[in-house]
């Protein structure tokens, strides 16, 4: 499992390695994955253009194939989520400009939530109301124009055989007090997401910085001095503390530390018991989409209860409703728990969007943990 | 009779011409103006209720924007700088479906962040700005919003000056409230107005439920029957049933009349029938020449009574008839009573008759009908002429502001004042006269007619002067003036005019 994780990490570097290099704009020669249709004959394609990896969507898209869509044909195109939201504010404004979209893009994924939203608000969305999105709760939906269909809570991870039991922190206060104590065990052994190159990661601290002003002072703080690690993707977080490089995460991605777990690493999860930010990943049909009515059965389908529990058997474990599953350390039902924190799709995350109020937030978190990232920089291979 | 009071089949009539109902007129008049109303009051309502929404939902964006404006800060004499607080995204969110766009301006005419094309109104000068914030409509990215600007002076900053906030919000909360209180405002209206036809209905209904009950009584009536109706009405209907009332009562009593009047006038004319056959019988059976010739004579003066009272009969009919059918026009009642005059008193009378006939040289007018007049008048001199009068005869017409009358008066033994009152009914002989076969009618006559005038019949008996000739017994007939009052003031200029034998 730590190989496939590895390999996954060296494939995505690779991949912004070589955008890096041949391709600074925006990109045209992103890697398109077809998946040809069941029933051959149509010639019907649907184009998903997505902020996610493959593996966490591809069955759920060979699942909605088989349910209601045999003769459709899909493509899958997968960005960083900085490039798809440029990619379909461009198409936005170029189609309002012209009157005809620059490229076939039928349905947008992203995590980056306050993206979304901000696409929605600039009348780039398409609005989609059925018996599915109307069971979606309101906080992970916007105009009935962009939905969430996972629910991701953002946790604390640890290496189960490095961090004694009795070390686990269970709060932010904890954790704190933990890399104040034994800073002998813990310094340079602690990692969150950079929030410069991580959509999610800027959620997560935002909303950490909005819920709890003074422990997300002292947290930083804390971080810094601990000289905290920084990673783009929470995959890479659970890789390096499943494999004992790094001992404690904070703020991972539940869905994939649950399946890190699942596969069979060696990490504890806790859901932090202050709060507990949970954030739905997004999906909307854009104003230029070829296929609306095709993209809303998608939509229909990733919210109905079919692809709930396939996503929940696959990269996506946790549900709306779905109790936390037995090996996690927090509340029964979380979305129930007074620690509840749901990031809302809601106009809120214009404020998120803010870029004076980014460049401010990045400004002050580079501060803290820049140091910490810059020596990160260097030791990568 | 019953033939007359049934009239026209009332369903004939009805199928006719289809007269339009009152209930259904009344409806569709009440019906008009609750729908012009409430099409009046919900156009009032809608304007009202887009106001209300704004109002309350311009609250919201102006609280925003100083929330963003008040973020603002300038750090030690540099730039300007915003930090956008999320608390003013979330007051917006209460409108949780409405798009927000917002641009902060600095000081030096920079965008700090947000939405660089929004466009700053032309009448966000600082001068407005600083009277407080500036609210209105406007367009942007293809949506009309609503678009607030408030302003901020910022003294410390490297180029002071005013800092402006801009916060624009989609319409669509404002128009979903505003739908929503119209609808209910309409649901009202139209639960009013619905109330109001029904109530309208009802109170038609009950209203025309007298006139209803009227119609069944008089359709269950006998025709004959001509009682006064009892049904049970309000007041508004009781005029209605007065009139009815009086109606019947008026055609009851003539009817009344008629029948006695026919009763009496069959049997007046079967007596002196019956009188006639026998002695035509013993007229046939009588040998003896002389008696024979006093038989035909006396036979000839029951014929020629009998041709009178028939004349009485028929006239006494027409008086009647003209009464109700004759419109009335200005009679002279000089020119009426010369006429009755000479007609009245018979050119060949045995005994010699002084007849005086007095009246002003002017016409004296009255409204009414000549032929009837001149009936009652001739009536008069006739009963004079006959009954009493054995030697004069004095006519008197004359006038004053308020009345006109005839007199005929003679010295003759006249009436007695017992039977004053009951020789102005038909048939009433007097008894005095009752050798021959008195008309019985012709006071009666007289009096119909001076009802039919407004006008009264009156007697007086002359009292017995010292030189002991009788006073004369005197007849009166007197009318209301008419409208056109003639000159009495040569009223009792006497002209006199003799009757000789």
């Amino acid at each position: 499992m730590i190989v496939r994780h590895l390999k996954s990490c060296v494939v995505q570097l690779a991949a912004s390695l070589l955008a890096l290099v041949v391709v600074p704009a925006a990109g045209e020669s992103r890697e398109e994955v077809r998946f040809a249709a069941p029933t051959p004959g149509g010639n019907v394609v649907l184009a998903i253009h997505a902020a996610t990896d493959i593996d966490a969507l591809e069955p759920l898209i060979r699942d909605f194939q088989a349910a209601s869509a045999p003769d459709v044909t899909v493509t899958y195109t997968e960005y960083q989520t900085n490039d798809l939201f440029a990619v379909a504010r461009d198409d936005c404004l170029h189609r309002s400009n012209t009157g005809r979209s620059s490229a076939q893009i039928d349905v947008i994924i992203s995590s980056s939530v306050d993206q979304l939203v901000k696409l929605v608000n600039d009348g780039c969305a398409t609005p989609h109301r059925s018996r599915e999105t109307a069971a979606v709760p309101d906080w992970a939906k916007w105009r009935d124009e962009v939905f969430g269909f996972t629910f991701e809570p953002a946790l604390i991870v640890y290496n189960r055989d490095l961090v004694p039991s009795h070390q686990v922190p269970r709060t932010r206060v904890e954790l704190v007090e933990l890399l104040r104590s034994r800073p002998e065990l813990y310094a340079g052994k602690v990692v969150t997401y950079d929030v410069t190159q991580s959509g999610i990661g800027y959620l997560f601290a935002f909303y950490d910085a909005y819920s709890g002003a003074t422990t997300y002072g002292r947290l930083i703080e804390a971080l810094g001095r601990a000289r905290a690690v920084v990673r783009p993707t929470s995959a890479d977080m659970v890789a390096d503390i499943a494999g004992g490089r790094l001992l404690i995460g904070y703020n991972v991605l539940g869905s994939y530390a649950y399946r890190a777990l699942r596969d069979g690493a060696p990490i504890g999860i806790v859901v932090p018991r202050e709060y507990a930010l949970v954030l739905s990943r997004g999906v909307m049909i854009p104003v230029g989409a070829k296929q609306p009515e095709l993209a809303g059965r998608l939509l229909d389908y990733l919210l109905s209860s079919r692809g709930q529990q396939k996503a929940s058997a696959g990269a996506f474990p946790f549900g709306f409703d779905a109790p936390l599953p037995p090996d996690i350390d927090g509340p029964v039902m979380l979305a129930r728990s007074s620690l509840f924190r749901p990031i809302s799709i809601s106009v809120e995350l214009l404020a998120v969007q803010d870029r004076a109020k980014r460049e401010r937030f990045l400004t002050e978190w580079g501060r803290s943990l820049a140091p910490v990232a810059s020596a990160l920089d260097l030791n990568t291979p | 009779m019953s033939v007359r009071l049934s009239g026209t089949d009332p369903a004939k009539r009805r199928s006719g011409r289809r007269q339009p109902s009152l209930f259904a007129r009344l409806l569709v008049v009440i019906a008009t103006v609750f729908g012009v109303g409430a099409g009046i009051l919900g156009g009032a309502a809608w304007i009202y209720a887009r106001v209300a929404a704004d109002e309350a939902y311009d609250r919201l964006l102006v609280g925003a924007a100083f929330q963003i404006v008040d973020s603002i800060s300038v750090p030690e004499g540099r730039r300007a700088a915003i930090d956008i607080p999320v608390a003013a995204f979330e007051t917006l969110s209460l409108a949780p479906q409405d798009r927000v766009f917002y641009r902060v301006i600095g000081p030096s005419g920079a965008t700090l962040t947000g939405d660089d094309d929004l466009r700053v109104p032309s009448k966000a000068t600082p001068e407005r700005l600083a009277s407080g914030p500036l609210v209105l409509d406007d367009r942007y990215k293809q949506t009309p919003v609503r678009v607030v600007a408030v302003g901020r002076y910022l003294s410390d900053a490297d180029v002071p000056g005013w800092a402006i906030t801009l916060v624009a919000q989609s319409r669509e909360a404002r128009s979903a409230l505003a739908r929503d209180l119209t609808g209910k405002a309409l649901i009202l209206l139209l639960g009013m107005s619905a109330l109001g036809i029904l109530s309208v209905a009802v109170a038609i209904r009950l209203a025309l439920a007298p006139l209803s009950r009227i119609e069944a009584a008089l359709l269950k009536r006998d025709p004959h029957d001509l009682q006064a109706l009892d049904v049970e009405t309000p007041r508004e209907v009781e005029a209605l049933i007065t009139s009815i009332n009086g109606f019947m009562e008026r055609l009851a009593g003539r009817i009344r009349v008629m029948h006695r009047f026919i009763a009496d006038a069959t049997h007046q004319i079967r007596t002196p029938l019956t009188a006639l056959a026998s002695q035509v019988d013993l007229l046939r059976d009588e040998p003896h020449e002389e008696r024979r010739a006093r038989q035909i004579e006396r036979l000839q003066e029951r014929t020629s009574e009998l041709g009178r009272l028939t004349n009485q009969v028929l006239s006494h009919a027409m008086v009647i008839h003209r009464s109700e059918a004759v419109m009335f026009e200005r009679v002279d009642l000089v020119a009426v009573a010369r006429r009755a005059l000479a007609e009245g008193v018979p050119l060949s009378l045995e005994r010699s008759l002084h007849v005086d006939f007095n009246a002003p040289a002017e016409p004296v007018w009255i409204l009414g009908d000549p032929v009837s007049l001149r009936e009652a008048i001739t009536n008069l001199v006739n009963n004079a002429v006959q009954h009493g009068a054995p030697t004069r005869l004095v006519v008197t017409v004359e006038g004053d502001e308020t009345r006109r009358w005839v007199e005929v008066a003679d010295d003759g033994p006249g009436i007695p004042p017992s039977d004053w009152l009951t020789v102005r009914k038909p048939f009433e002989r007097l008894k005095q006269s009752s050798k021959t076969i008195g008309s019985g009618l012709g006071l009666a006559i007289v009096d119909d007619v001076a009802k039919a005038h407004d006008g009264a019949v009156s007697f007086r008996q002359g009292e017995t002067d010292a030189a002991g000739s009788t006073g004369l017994f005197t007849v009166t007939l007197s009318f209301p003036a008419s409208a056109q009052p003639t000159s009495v003031a040569n009223a009792g200029v006497v002209t006199a005019m003799s009757s000789q034998p």
